[in-house]
């Protein structure tokens, strides 16, 4: 399998911030050129500031290069509108964040729906089906109708998960997905991810500090001052 | 659409404070409009049922004798003396020709000669200006429909009686006179006439519940005027649209100015299209409170989604949808505001029309013992209306501001 599926070519990205009244340029990412196949399931690793998380975000169409192009599925999402953008991240893209960020007032069933309704690709009694496959998968096909607040943590992670799949994405972007969460919960979300990678060819793209966590994926990508200091390919296991 | 409703339902005190701000706002709207149109819509019935529709005065639309043949060109300078009029007074003379001329106007339907004068009334000890009216009971009768509002005594007793006068509820009361009582009338040309009370009447308008009536014959005399001459003529008018017309036509065909009933009342009706501008405006400042309300929950509602907002918008949500959703909201505050508005406005407007008032004794101002509400659906859908498109213009802003976060902000916990 050769298809890439991300590809980034010289990107930079610098954010300007106002200080004091004088502008203060922040450089994160100074010049980044990679790619990540499909079926990939890669870890990218480094210390906090280092840029890791704007890689992501980049990726996801959420944040735009400074200069430079990054490809998503052989589409350039940095040269998109915001609409389109917004489509590109229902159709193509997963994301699960440290945060559950799911929607208080709905259930967990609303909440996986939301991506298929939002675009009308599926009709409400299709979604709903889908959404129940879904969370079964993830290991809640009892707590279809709780709303966030009544899940526990690693609860709610899987939940998200299960959302951020519900469009049949290209790649599964999360960031710091365990971060939140006790190691007996964290394994459970790691061997969702694995399981993910292995059966359906999910690439799947970790941001993560956790080093164990990364230690078991298939390629690890450390980033240090914006640029890639090491990148390993691991064995199977 | 579903996120909308679900929002609002989780924030219930604040949505329910809102709605019932704008409800508020509505039916104190509806009231106040129903209110005023009341007042102005039964006074106008009451005039135009019980005063003449067009009075035709002694004045003289255009003077006799003209102040000048020769009519100047542009740039001319003319130095005019103006010609000495005799002071006459404004009499209506050989009045049978003049409402013959009148009658023959298709439109017209009845008219009643009358004469006005002022005198000195003496009853006991008290003696006080009176304004009495001569007049020809028959026709007049079908102008201010005194037969219906008599309190005392029978109206056509005053065609019986010779030297019967008639009263209005105020003036009896202001002398003490009781139907049967004996009182002089002094002119100004200082001659005194004997009459006596036959009637009592009261029409609710105070102008009119001021006067006194007597026979024509009598206030000629009074007046010293000749049997054929007449101060002014009532008419009502078959179409009340065309009264104005009627009414000029009149000071063509007999050069007597003549005054239609809403030139006579247009103080008076002026004054209450002002009080209800006063109304509406202190009613307008409701509304925008409400306003500021919607404006507010879905203010505070966006700042605290804006995560939710950020999530939206990273599953694929797209500006304009998250707009909508909230407009959506601002929308159904309105909508349910409006609609429980139009219902308390509904309920007050009936509790206020049964409100029991002591009657104004003011002179201008007619008398009732109720409110008089007005009631029409325009009420209803113009508050409505109104308050839908305030609470509208007040969701546009954070509507829009939902649709600019920008959700890395949000997600990387900068805000």
């Amino acid at each position: 399998m050769s298809d890439v599926i991300i590809r980034f070519e010289h990107v930079s990205r610098t954010l300007v911030s106002k200080s004091n009244g004088s502008e203060v340029d922040t450089t994160i990412l100074p010049d980044l050129s990679f790619e990540i196949e499909k079926g990939e399931f890669t870890a990218i690793t480094g210390p906090s500031g280092s840029g890791k998380t704007t890689m992501l975000y980049l990726m996801g169409g959420l944040d735009r290069p400074t200069s430079g192009k990054v490809f998503l599925d052989n589409l350039e999402i940095s040269s998109m509108s915001e609409d389109e953008l917004s489509e590109v991240r229902n159709e193509k893209l997963g994301f699960v964040y440290q945060f559950h960020f799911l929607l208080p007032e709905f259930s967990a069933l609303e909440n996986v729906m939301m991506p298929m309704v939002a675009r009308g690709k599926y009709s409400v009694s299709q979604a709903r089906k889908k959404a129940t496959e879904l969370l079964s998968d993830v290991g809640l096909s009892d707590k279809l109708n709780s709303k966030p607040n009544q899940l526990s943590g690693g609860q709610q992670q899987r939940v998200a998960i299960a959302r951020a799949l519900a469009n049949d994405p290209v790649v599964l972007l999360t960031d710091e997905p365990t971060g939140n969460l006790d190691s007996k919960n964290s394994a459970m979300v790691f061997d969702l991810f694995k399981e993910l990678n292995e059966k359906h060819k999910q690439t799947i793209v970790v941001v993560t500090h956790d080093e164990t966590f990364a230690e078991r994926t298939q390629r690890i990508i450390h980033i240090l001052d914006g640029r890639i200091h090491s990148d390993t390919r691991l064995k199977e296991h | 659409m579903n996120i909308a409703l679900r929002q609002l339902t989780s924030r219930k005190r604040q949505t329910i404070l809102t709605i019932s701000g704008i409800g508020v706002g509505v039916m104190v709207l509806i009231s106040a409009v129903s209110l005023m149109d009341g007042l102005l819509s039964s006074f106008i019935d009451k005039i135009v049922n019980i005063a003449p529709h067009v009075v035709v005065s002694g004045e003289k639309v255009t003077s006799i004798v003209s102040d000048t043949i020769y009519q100047a060109k542009k740039g001319e300078t003319i130095n005019l003396i103006k010609n000495v009029e005799r002071q006459d007074e404004e009499i209506i003379k050989n009045y049978k020709r003049v409402e013959n001329l009148i009658k023959s106007d298709p439109n017209v339907s009845v008219t009643s000669p009358v004469v006005n004068v002022t005198v000195i009334a003496k009853f006991g000890t008290i003696s006080q200006p009176l304004e009495v009216f001569g007049i020809d009971p028959g026709p007049q009768d079908e102008i201010v429909k005194f037969s219906q509002n008599m309190t005392e005594g029978r109206f056509t007793e005053l065609e019986r009686t010779p030297d019967g006068l008639m009263l209005g509820t105020t003036s009896a009361k202001d002398f003490g006179l009781r139907l049967g009582d004996k009182l002089q009338l002094v002119s100004n040309l200082g001659k005194t006439f004997d009459v006596r009370v036959v009637g009592i009447y009261s029409t609710g308008i105070n102008d009119i519940d001021n006067n006194a009536y007597v026979n024509l014959r009598v206030a000629q005399n009074i007046a010293g005027y000749r049997p054929d001459e007449v101060s002014q003529i009532y008419l009502r008018v078959k179409d009340l649209k065309r009264d104005a017309q009627a009414a000029r036509t009149i000071e063509k065909e007999t050069n007597y100015k003549s005054k239609t009933w809403e030139e006579i009342s247009s103080s008076v009706i002026a004054l209450y299209k002002m009080i209800s501008m006063m109304v509406y405006f202190l009613v307008f400042f409701v509304i925008l409170v409400a306003g500021f309300g919607v404006a507010n929950v879905l203010i505070t509602n966006v700042l605290e989604k804006y995560r939710d907002i950020a999530i939206l918008k990273s599953i694929g949500y797209k500006k304009k949808e998250i707009t909508v959703i909230y407009l959506l909201q601002g929308i159904l505050v309105a909508l349910i505001g409006a609609a429980i508005g139009c219902l308390l406005g509904y309920v007050l407007i009936f509790i206020m029309g049964s409100i029991q008032v002591t009657p104004s004794e003011s002179n201008t101002s007619m008398r009732s013992d109720r409110l008089q509400m007005g009631k029409s659906p325009w009420y209803f859908v113009l508050a409505s209306l109104f308050a839908f498109v305030v609470s509208l213009i007040a969701s546009i802003g954070p509507a829009r501001g939902a649709a600019r976060v920008n959700p890395v902000e949000i997600l990387r916990g900068e805000r």
